[in-house]
């Protein structure tokens, strides 16, 4: 390209660049909703017990990680007494050491492989994938109402051997046709 | 299909969020959680951290922000892929150079099926594949993937995902209208039958009226008429099997405006133009059904039929049948991730030419491919390392066999790093029309001084191809390196570079030349029969440069691109990417060759720029901009009417160009939306391309403004 057409092409880009910046910014804190989903994960180990006693907690992330950089923050935390960490699997050996397991919809194709994995173990599945709780899993975070909600499969839960807490049960939507 | 899973979008990010002043996100308990609002949202495929290819995502919500009408425009926005609107349907895309409106190093799939035409290795994009409405998410994957994508993914793959039918339940009807008598219509119904079952049927119309001829200023012949009706139907059986079935049927109907039509009753060469009209049709069935098996292993098991035909009134006609079938199979054990998967795909096409413009070997041919390939992620270091290898086995009626192979080591030091180094190969298995069409394939006038009587003569040289039936793959090897960094929760960057080596190219060689006015004896013979063939009568000063495609070009091919993504205030995002790339072909003893190396070279762009702002002035305000350019090219001229002394080629300048699309669309409530659109607002008279093997006249892009409407019901 000319040198004066780059020079053309910058100085348009810059006109662009500051009618963009003349625009409101009253919008507040970004928070993105990957932000507000990891959140959710953390949150979710304060509600539920887990069989055992443990110093460590083991937040998983399975497969492709969309949320990895959004829970680097709790790495380390004090979550209901016992310290999070964050892992990443992929495998049904690497699962069995966790506690909570995150399941992004992109793997839905692998949902009810990684499902039948957990089975029975005391393992909180948690998927932002909207059929997850019917497919068998036991939370999903699902987007409504212009908010990120959550769904409960007690059944699941009580499978795993887990116990959701009733104040979480209160705040959860209701699942929409339990078919389990 | 299975390749969606693997797929690169990671649905991050970039939707946004309203808290309360004050609260941190750390500190919110679940009952806050509960009540925050999502203000916007946005998919998008933020979080590539963990592929190691230069990938790109471009998602439903981005395709609608565009403006965009048409499947190459939305296209524009990914780096590395490189688009030139030709006329109103037609468009020259490419990945990473090679570009041309037979562009031949680009897969591109809907669901998993190809949409590439075997008879020149590209795609028809004048026809619409699918409604722009139905489209979830398009991955774009710069480099070779032939281990997993097959032939032709030698520079990049385009994959389509469609949306679940689950999320297109209800009604809903978009109208378009705009300058240029641009009229698009997009209908669709829906239903969720069952807890399992849902379907929907889509259907859209475009319509444009000619554009105007670059040069004359006078109407072109382009008028467009495109109709797509789609129809998908998903049935989940439970226990991680599950079934989905498509129907596409597509149709587009337009004209060019071709300077083919030499005419010899004066002395030099006259051309006078064709307005051949061109239909396009193509129709397919595809069945897909994924299962789980006790062991842990997932399948995917994929059929396709397509039968499509090709239209060109007096010079082509061709209908084309495909059978496909396609495997995919997927288990993950302790560190491995492993992928395999088996493919046969069957063409069978019928083909009659106008001779002596066109002419095919064979009116029938049948060909046959087959594929194996096997792909193994392995993590060397959890959460740090991970190792990559694949092999695909391929053979083909056309080409024999071949073997493509990547590697990829992939090294993430934090969760915001990621460090990837890839190495691929990839073969491009030679399209039909290279092996069996002989072509007409341009026309020059080369002043010749004659020196007995002595005068100087304009003598007009015509190019022939001939057809050989024989024509190898293409080869391609090269290395790629990138580096993703999550810059915060609200900014990411992505940089890329690639060297990649060419070689068995396609190019011409001399094998011959006759004339049909003995002047030009002994050196130049004539043959009677030939010129006969031709219609050109004996006596004509005429030469006919007789070639055949060889694989006897080898070239380089570098770059870097670059991305970035940055959510500057909650309502406020913007995008960028920047591509670079340099083509350099080896010079050798062949004169055409060499030449042929010389037109590609200028041919390719060095620079394109995309800037994209999505701007939510309030809830139910949207303002996008996009900015976006282009460096200049030349291209070939096919037909030069203007005597040359020297015989070489000469070249037509396409300039670089700057240019800017606005949406402004305002939601009235949930369902409906009115929105204001402005297409190639700078830039009053500019072309973007002139089209190679057909020397056609050129169309300006011109500035549209478009109102659109959606309603859901």
């Amino acid at each position: 390209m000319p040198a004066n057409n780059l020079l053309r092409l910058a100085s348009r880009i810059a006109l662009a660049a500051t009618l963009a910046l003349t625009m409101p910014a009253s919008f507040g804190e970004a928070t993105t909703e990957a932000q507000l989903k990891a959140a959710y994960l953390v949150n979710f180990l304060k509600y539920v017990e887990f069989p055992g006693t443990r110093t460590t907690v083991n937040l998983c992330l399975f497969g492709r990680d969309s949320l990895g950089p959004y829970l680097a923050a709790y790495e380390g935390r004090q979550v209901g007494g016992r310290e999070l960490r964050i892992r990443r699997v992929n495998s049904p050996e690497q699962i069995a050491d966790c506690q909570e397991l995150f399941i992004p919809d992109t793997e839905e194709a692998r949902l009810a492989a990684v499902l039948r994995w957990v089975d029975k173990q005391p393992i909180l599945t948690v998927s932002d994938a909207e059929t997850f709780t019917r497919e068998g899993g036991g939370i999903a975070l699902i987007r409504g109402d212009g908010r990120l909600q959550f769904e409960v499969n007690v059944e699941a839960l009580n499978r795993a051997g887990l116990r959701a807490s009733p104040q979480m049960l209160r705040l959860a939507k209701p699942m929409t046709s339990a078919t389990r | 299909m299975m390749r969606n899973c693997l797929s690169i979008a990671l649905l991050a990010v970039f939707s946004t969020a309203s808290l309360a002043a004050g609260d941190t996100l750390e500190e919110m308990s679940l009952e806050d959680l509960v009540k925050t609002d999502i203000t916007s949202v946005a998919r998008k495929s933020q979080s590539l951290a963990d592929v190691p290819a230069a990938a790109f995502v471009i998602t439903a919500e981005d395709i609608r922000r565009s403006g965009a009408q048409a499947l190459p425009d939305v296209l524009r926005m990914a780096p590395g892929i490189q688009v030139a609107q030709i006329d109103n349907g037609r468009y020259a895309v490419t990945a990473r150079s090679f570009n041309g409106r037979f562009a031949n190093k680009l897969q591109v799939l809907v669901d998993g099926r190809s949409l590439y035409h075997p008879l020149f290795a590209g795609v028809m994009w004048e026809l619409d594949p699918i409604p722009l409405e139905d489209i979830e998410r398009i991955e774009i994957i710069r480099g070779a993937g032939a281990v997993m994508w097959g032939a032709n993914a030698v520079n990049g793959v385009i994959n389509i995902i469609t949306r679940h039918s689950r999320n297109q339940t209800g009604a809903a009807v978009s109208v378009t209208a705009g300058s240029k008598g641009t009229a698009d219509i997009y209908a669709r119904v829906g239903q969720a039958v069952s807890d399992s079952t849902s379907w929907k049927l889509s259907a859209q119309a475009r319509h444009i009226e000619p554009s105007r001829q670059y040069t004359s200023a006078a109407d072109s012949v382009d008028r467009l008429n495109n109709a797509v009706i789609d129809f998908r139907l998903d049935h989940d059986i439970g226990g991680g099997r599950d079934l989905s079935l498509w129907a596409n049927a597509s149709r587009s109907k337009t004209t060019e405006l071709w300077n083919t039509q030499p005419d010899f009753s004066q002395p030099g060469l006259n051309v006078s133009s064709l307005t051949p009209n061109q239909v396009l049709s193509s129709e397919s069935l595809v069945g897909r059904y994924r299962w789980l098996g006790d062991s842990g292993i997932e399948s995917s098991l994929q059929a396709s039929l397509n039968h499509s035909t090709i239209d060109i009134d007096h010079f082509v006609n061709e209908s084309l049948t495909t059978v496909d079938l396609d495997y995919q199979g997927r288990f993950a054990v302790d560190r491995h991730d492993i992928l395999w998967g088996m493919n046969h795909r069957s063409t069978r096409d019928e083909m009659s030419t106008n001779e002596p413009y066109v002419s095919i070997n064979s009116r029938h041919r049948t060909q046959r491919d087959t594929g194996f390939f096997v792909h193994d992620d392995w993590t060397l270091l959890p959460e740090q390392l991970k190792l990559g290898a694949g092999i695909r086995v391929a053979s083909t009626t056309a080409n024999g066999s071949n073997v493509s192979t990547n590697a990829t080591l992939l090294w993430t030091p934090s969760r915001s790093d990621s460090l990837w180094l890839k190495y691929a190969s990839a073969p491009r298995t030679s399209a039909r029309a290279e092996r069996d069409i002989s072509i007409l394939t341009g026309a020059s006038v080369v002043q010749t001084a004659i020196p007995f009587p002595p005068f100087t003569a304009n003598i007009p040289v015509i190019g022939y191809v001939n057809a050989t039936g024989k024509l190898a793959a293409e080869k391609s090897q090269g290395v790629e390196l990138g580096y993703r960094k999550q810059i915060s929760p609200n900014a990411s960057a992505d940089i890329n570079v690639y060297r990649y080596r060419y070689t068995d190219l396609r190019s011409g060689q001399q094998t011959g030349m006759f004339g049909c006015h003995r002047m030009f004896e002994p050196a130049i013979p004539v043959d009677a029969s030939k010129c006969a063939y031709f219609g050109l009568p004996l006596g004509t000063p005429v030469l006919v440069n007789e070639m055949q495609a060889i694989n006897g070009l080898a070239a380089w091919n570098d770059g870097v691109e670059i991305s970035a993504d940055w959510l500057v205030v909650a309502g406020w995002r913007l995008q960028f990417s920047y591509s670079w790339s340099r083509l350099k072909a080896d010079r050798s003893s062949n004169v055409v060759a060499n030449e042929d190396g010389n037109i590609m070279e200028r041919a390719a762009p060095r620079h394109h720029v995309s800037l994209r702002s999505q701007w939510n002035i309030t809830p139910s305000q949207q303002f996008d901009l996009w900015l976006r350019g282009t460096s200049g090219m030349d291209r070939l001229n096919l037909v030069d009417t203007v005597p040359n002394a020297s015989g070489a080629a000469t070249f037509s300048r396409i300039p670089g160009y700057a240019t800017v699309d606005l949406r402004y669309a305002y939601r009235v409530n949930k369902d409906l939306e009115f929105a204001l659109i402005g297409r190639n607002l700078v830039g009053r008279q500019r072309l973007e391309y002139l089209s190679d093997y057909i020397p056609t006249a050129a169309t300006e892009i011109a500035p549209t403004w478009l109102i659109s409407t959606h309603w859901r019901f």
